[in-house]
């Protein structure tokens, strides 16, 4: 990695002091809610790809849940979560005016200096991140195009959360826009030379979309989830294996070079 | 009272502030001066990583009474397969391995963190006696040459006996003899306070601790983490990738007190380092009153940024609702009936 794209990776605040957020708005989309958070001390100092550590309310559960920004603008945050778990579901039943308590942002930021022509592939609730950095590519005038894959009809409502212009969806069951996987999405776009794609999403997915780029000729971003106990580099215990050895997805990520993981 | 530490504790969310004629905080462990008795676990909190998210200048700032960083070994160790972590009711198990640059790269990184003002305890791990000794000799041997300013203020060695052995496979802290060995071959290479972290992974933990009392250390730190085993929800199999971890958290304080009690009571006057699930100022006084002349917070650090201030400020509440004037004074206080 050039000390460049390190730089650029890196050189983004982080903050890890605890903000006491009021909910000011929740729209849900099945088993999906997207939670828009008052947070300016957070708001201000964000950038797309980077996340926040939620701690689950009510007390049952030690460890707080790593979120990555699915918005950030004036003084508020947006986080897209999926029911999955216990801990997730309960965030998932917050009320506008419950007030939760977040640290953030953290972690590395997708670069987007100079960006002309931006594609996003996005699996599941891995889609989440994009849509902020597909809000701060288009205000900077870069030509973005999104390409989300979703296991069926019930994941798809996520979708429903989104706003972006050119956004094409496809589903493993064929229930919501294209049958197939997103790489059936991407074998129908023409995608112009010199594209910088940007991806997050399930493991097997950012795998195939390392061979994709690599075939194409295409360089990329990837934002990585992983399980984590601090999201803050203390505990090492969210490493990913990568071309610069074990590195922790929350502080050297979530936002690596997409040719350097090993997911 | 210093007015750092008042600073360090009104940061805090939900605590009280220290007020004047409070309770007198300062303890003695061993000849280690610690402002207050609380320090962090080893390997659940990164000073450096914390200042990086800090507004402000976080070494002024430290929350915690000494620091105590993550366990470094001879040589450098990348650590275990992910996943590493997992949460579990009241609890987690983690399995990191270890990972760390190595005591080479590790004394090449003390500028940076040369002015931190609290004293330092160091972590020490290996699979054998002399990989220990390596370590202790390595940095006493840099200390002894380093030019003023350069390194932080390292007052002791915390020897993390839960390492695998590297002949039997086995904690050595399981074994009262393996443990003595680390002990004395440590001994031989430094002055400095030396402590043995012992495992709770046995039949009886005051076997480890009259095995490293005996070979020289001047102080125990207990409980580490219980092994424990975690499975995936769907495959069945177990869930971290080293298959075992070590579960911490409040699942085990109340295995912790009784391990801590029956350690002070074995050892009366020995310097010890409480640990196991500390959560809140009431957990902290409790592991006091079970005989701790300080006590680490472990899993603690990774639920808020400002867990040390919140459970030091708490600490102090409950020092005063108990009607103790010191920490000192509340040493032991469950042991004398």
């Amino acid at each position: 990695m050039s000390g460049a794209d390190a730089q650029t990776y890196g050189d983004h605040s982080q903050w890890a002091e605890t903000s006491h957020c009021r909910i000011a708005g929740v729209r849900h989309f099945g088993a999906f809610a997207a939670l828009e958070l008052i947070a300016p001390r957070v708001a201000r100092r964000a950038a797309p790809g980077q996340f926040v550590m939620v701690t689950v309310p009510g007390g049952g559960f030690l460890l707080r849940r790593p979120i990555s920004l699915f918005a950030a603008h004036g003084d508020r945050i947006g986080l897209l979560i999926e029911a999955r778990g216990a801990g997730s579901e309960q965030l998932t039943q917050l009320d506008v005016g419950d007030a939760i308590d977040v640290a953030g942002p953290l972690g590395t930021a997708f670069p987007t200096e100079g960006v002309t022509n931006a594609l996003l592939i996005g699996g599941g609730i891995g889609c989440a991140p994009l849509q902020y950095l597909a809000d701060e590519l288009a205000a900077a005038g870069a030509h973005v195009t999104a390409a989300f894959g979703f296991r069926d009809f019930r994941a798809a409502r996520a979708a429903g959360a989104f706003s972006i212009e050119r956004l094409w969806v496809a589903t493993e069951d064929g229930s919501v826009g294209k049958a197939g996987t997103v790489l059936h999405l991407l074998a129908a776009l023409d995608v112009a030379p010199g594209t910088t794609v940007y991806t997050c999403g399930p493991n097997p997915m950012v795998a195939a979309i390392q061979r994709w780029t690599f075939a194409e000729g295409l360089r990329g971003h990837v934002s990585l989830e992983a399980h984590m106990a601090c999201g803050t580099g203390s505990c090492h215990g969210c490493v990913v294996d990568t071309a610069r050895g074990k590195l922790r997805v929350c502080s050297e990520g979530p936002v690596f070079r997409l040719d350097e993981v090993t997911p | 009272m210093t007015s750092r530490r008042t600073h360090a504790i009104e940061r805090g969310t939900g605590g009280a502030p220290l007020r004047g004629g409070g309770p007198q905080l300062s303890v003695s462990l061993g000849p280690v001066a610690l402002d207050h008795p609380l320090v962090d676990a080893s390997g659940t909190f990164d000073l450096l990583e914390y200042a990086l998210r800090y507004d402000g200048d976080y070494f002024a700032d430290f929350p915690y009474a000494a620091y105590v960083p993550k366990t470094v070994t001879a040589d450098a160790r990348i650590g275990n397969p992910a996943p590493r972590v997992t949460e579990t009711a009241a609890g987690m198990v983690n399995a990191i391995g270890l990972e760390n640059p190595g005591i080479h790269a590790w004394i090449g990184q003390l500028p940076g963190w040369a002015t931190l003002r609290r004293p330092v305890i160091v972590s020490v791990g290996g699979n054998d006696p002399a990989q220990y000794a390596a370590v202790v000799a390595a940095l006493e041997a840099h200390l002894a040459e380093a030019p003023a300013g350069t390194t932080p203020r390292i007052e002791g060695y915390e020897l993390n006996v839960s390492c695998p052995n590297v002949s039997s496979g086995l904690q050595i802290g399981a074994d009262p003899a393996a443990t003595a060995e680390v002990v004395a071959a440590c001994r031989e290479a430094t002055d400095r306070f030396l402590l043995a972290k012992l495992t709770p992974n046995v039949r009886d933990v005051t076997e480890a601790g009259a095995a490293a009392l005996g070979a020289g250390a001047d102080g125990l730190a207990l409980v580490n983490t219980f092994k424990a085993l975690v499975l995936d929800r769907q495959t069945l199999k177990p869930f971290l990738g080293n298959r075992t971890g070590g579960l911490c958290g409040p699942a085990i304080k109340p295995i912790a007190l009784r391990m801590v009690a029956e350690v002070a009571q074995a050892f009366p006057d020995t310097p010890i380092i409480g640990m196991g699930g500390v959560m809140t100022g009431q957990d902290a006084l409790e592991f006091i009153a079970c005989g701790a002349t300080a006590v680490a917070v472990g899993a603690a650090n990774f639920t808020a940024f400002e867990a040390p201030q919140r459970i030091l400020a708490e600490l102090c509440d409950e020092l005063e609702a108990h009607g103790f004037s010191s920490v000192a004074e509340a040493r032991g206080a469950a042991l004398l009936a």
